[in-house]
């Protein structure tokens, strides 16, 4: 008996001091994310956990405001193209990496060749695979050379962290990073916690909140559990279905626009009157309150948000009008005809409840839907199958850079990975656009590609889904529409 | 007694190497981690780089004999998704998962022996049909539900203890609890019936009618003859803790250990590293086993001539 009383008294002292820990942590914010940085070098891999952690300890050359603008991040000004191919850019004086060397030309020139050497192989080089070289003009002057003319290249720098040359060939370079970043590296517990503190020496805004310890838990109703517990700030990935249950529920224009592709090659998709009835038939406003909770936007007609450049204001959603979409089946016979549609189940949010309930509405206007739900693999399969394609695929794009080259190229573009069409002028159009250097010039060619895309009605466009944070009582943050986690632009409230 | 372990250990063998065979046709027949891993915007060219760089391309025979080569070095290779050596992973996560399953199991083991005993004493009686009834609802909960009750109430609620993570000694209660409940139900029901089995042997009357006190006859008697099944379920429950039931709590507790990766390799197809955990909780199985073995010649002398 006594020895049960002991046991007890340990339990509830242990107990106790989880508790005052939680509570004692006043200026520090704890950000439960699902999975853990496989390194913390910022230029190898594609991660979401190591890209959540290091978007606070390193910077970019260009930037983006909360609301996707982009702004010079550690350059002075925006990059002048000096000729077709090279971009020239200043950068900030003054600059330090948080061991104390600079960050200069050399600095900028060595961070480029390295994420572009075919030998480091970085999971990264999408981004970058149209950058050639860099060379120094001056201690503050680099130019980048495209091995074409570039237009994307600001919007790719916002994507590449600048690291410090001689510490970043050290063998503890991914486990201790080091960047200019607001907030410094301190400690990684494996498998528990990432603990970073504030960089008292930031040339920019001083940040208010002055530790940040991040955490990684799978399970999304734990995550929930450990935020309604009080451990966490602030939680990624909040289903909509509990946003009410949470002390704050921060929404916000996210980067993943499901669509469906509608093959205009062949089968009964291939008239361009079923491709629009198919558009007609779906109620998008009420796919947005019943599936998401309202968190969502409906898509207006094209595959970019708009934020992304290339969006053409212009185009807007196919109205939601059955009658409208019988009519068109009627006049091109194709009433009562079956479309095969083809989805995966778990692999994005509500992937498959979308895909019924477009099933659903194309259902009520006569056409005959054979759904096709796959496991993500064989889904794949069909996504990728260049010689067959399905009479509709439907496929979530999420496009980082916020730029319409990415999601235009894979699924707008005859013979991208996932498109359905063959239509050598939109092929054109997004061909050119990419190596336009002008500004104007190139937002118009995106402009005619959207209207041609929507008038010809290559997808069934859905929506935009909105990124939820689940965010504690105390903590003010706006979030932002490219998914970043800055602390940076957290504050506590008083 | 050391001939019969080592016919054990060469079952342990064949078991071993029988299972890391089906898991190297499975994943490759089921799986393309090429497509899974990389964004699905990219290129063809990409793609077909990126089977190359993971040696995937190859004839799978060509594979196989790698792979063969591999497990007499002990060494898979380089895991897909975190870029390091498999084996070096799974040392790194065994250990949670041994600790989180001794101590579960152990609880679960402790507390079911006086439990079953107080329920056997007395077969229809009160305390024999609660422990019964207890039994059965710790059987047919969800683990997974139970873990995410047992954090509602502890660690939302009453705010007593962590909702997940390893920090503090405090983190393991709530794993090693859910991991413990049903385990402790399934044993309770066996100590229960076992006892009730030997309660009524000649033996256990004689040794009353000769005036031994109670505990020499139920705690030392009679509990020695019920031990063997109990024994038995002991270790098959934490088998099944190891390479089962850890993969639920450790997901919906954060806990860092071997489940929690089994789970994220097979989400990212990360065939290596499914071998090497494969492989590794193969050769706890098998270890275990043998354990028991031993075990169960130390309870009954008789085994050790057969």
């Amino acid at each position: 008996m006594k020895k049960t009383g002991t046991i007890l008294q340990a339990v509830f002292v242990l107990a106790l001091a989880v508790v005052l820990t939680v509570a004692a942590n006043a200026q520090e914010v704890t950000i439960a994310l699902g999975s853990e940085p496989t390194t913390l070098d910022p230029q190898l891999r594609e991660d979401g956990g190591e890209r959540a952690v290091n978007d606070n300890i390193y910077e970019t050359l260009m930037a983006r405001t909360p609301d996707g603008q982009l702004i010079p991040g550690l350059a002075a000004a925006p990059p002048k193209l000096v000729d077709p191919q090279s971009w020239e850019i200043k950068l900030r004086p003054g600059i330090k990496f948080h061991d104390e060397t600079p960050l200069n030309a050399e600095a900028v020139v060595f961070s480029v060749k390295r994420i572009i050497d075919p030998q480091f192989n970085s999971e990264q080089i999408s981004f970058f695979n149209t950058i050639k070289d860099a060379r120094k003009v001056d201690d503050l002057t680099v130019q980048i050379i495209t091995d074409g003319p570039d237009p994307i290249l600001p919007s790719r720098l916002y994507w590449m962290k600048m690291v410090p040359p001689a510490y970043a060939q050290a063998p503890r370079f991914a486990e201790a990073p080091v960047g200019t970043g607001p907030y410094k590296f301190v400690q990684w517990n494996r498998g528990e916690s990432i603990l970073l503190e504030v960089n008292n020496d930031y040339w920019g805004e001083k940040p208010a909140i002055k530790t940040v310890k991040y955490r990684f838990v799978e399970e999304p109703g734990t995550r929930l559990a450990g935020l309604m517990a009080g451990e966490f700030d602030v939680i990624t990935n909040l289903l909509p279905e509990f946003t009410q249950q949470v002390p704050q529920a921060i929404h916000i224009q996210g980067l993943e626009h499901p669509i469906i592709i509608l093959n205009a090659d062949g089968g009964p998709t291939q008239d361009v009157r079923v491709r629009q009835a198919l558009n007609y038939a779906v109620d998008k406003e009420a796919l947005a309150e019943g599936l998401f909770e309202k968190y969502a936007q409906i898509a207006q007609g094209q595959l970019l948000s708009p934020s992304f450049f290339g969006f053409n204001k212009e185009v807007g959603p196919y109205p939601y009008d059955p009658e409208k979409a019988k009519t068109l089946l009627q006049e091109a016979g194709a009433a009562g005809a079956t479309v095969e549609l083809i989805g995966t189940s778990g692999r994005w949010l509500k992937d498959r409840e979308l895909v019924e309930a477009v099933a659903g509405y194309w259902e009520a206007v006569g056409i005959k839907p054979k759904v096709r739900i796959f496991e993500f693999n064989e889904y794949l399969n069909r996504l990728f199958d260049r010689k067959t394609r399905a009479d509709a695929i439907f496929v979530v794009s999420s496009n980082e850079l916020l730029d319409a080259d990415k999601s235009f190229s894979a699924y707008y573009r005859a013979g991208g990975i996932g498109s359905s069409n063959s239509d050598a002028d939109l092929a054109a159009l997004i061909d050119k656009a990419r190596s336009e250097t002008d500004v104007d010039r190139r937002a118009a060619l995106y402009h005619k590609a959207v209207k041609h895309a929507h008038e010809q009605a290559y997808f069934t466009w859905l929506l935009n889904i909105e990124d939820i944070y689940g965010v504690s009582a105390r903590l003010e943050w706006p979030a932002r529409v490219d998914a970043k986690i800055l602390v940076q632009e957290m504050r506590l409230k008083k | 007694m050391g001939r019969y372990i080592l016919k054990r250990f060469w079952y342990g063998v064949v078991v071993i190497f029988g299972v890391t065979i089906i898991v190297f046709i499975v994943t490759r027949l089921v799986g393309d981690p090429v497509q899974v891993m990389l964004p699905l915007e990219a290129t063809l060219e990409q793609r077909a780089a990126f089977e190359k760089q993971l040696g995937l391309d190859r004839p799978i025979a060509v594979q196989f004999v790698d792979f063969l080569g591999d497990i007499a070095r002990l060494d898979f290779g380089d895991s897909l998704w975190q870029h390091r050596p498999a084996m070096e992973i799974v040392v790194e996560k065994l250990p949670l998962t041994l600790e989180l399953a001794f101590i579960g199991i152990g609880l679960a083991f402790l507390l079911s022996i006086p439990l079953g005993i107080i329920a056997a004493l007395r077969p229809g009686g009160l305390s024999d049909r609660g422990t019964v009834f207890v039994s059965l609802i710790g059987l047919s909960v969800p683990q997974f539900w139970l873990g995410l009750l047992l954090i509602v109430v502890f660690a939302v609620q009453l705010r007593w203890l962590p909702t997940s993570g390893i920090a503090t000694p405090a983190h393991i209660i709530l794993p090693a609890i859910t991991l413990a409940l049903p385990a402790l139900a399934r044993m309770v029901m066996i100590v229960r019936s076992s006892m009730i089995d030997e309660l009524n042997q000649q033996y256990v009357k004689t040794g009353y009618a000769k005036g031994l006190p109670f505990f020499r006859v139920v705690g030392l008697h009679a509990m020695r003859n019920a031990a063997l099944p109990v024994v038995t379920l002991g270790g098959w429950e934490l088998i099944r803790a190891i390479a089962g039931y850890s993969v639920v709590v450790e997901t919906v507790f954060a806990w860092p250990g071997l489940g929690l990766t089994a789970i994220q390799a097979i989400e990212r197809e990360d065939l290596i590293l499914l071998q090497a955990i494969v492989f590794t909780v193969a050769i706890t199985v098998v270890l275990i086993n043998i354990l028991m073995d031993v075990i169960y010649t130390i309870i009954d002398p008789r085994l050790r001539l057969t």
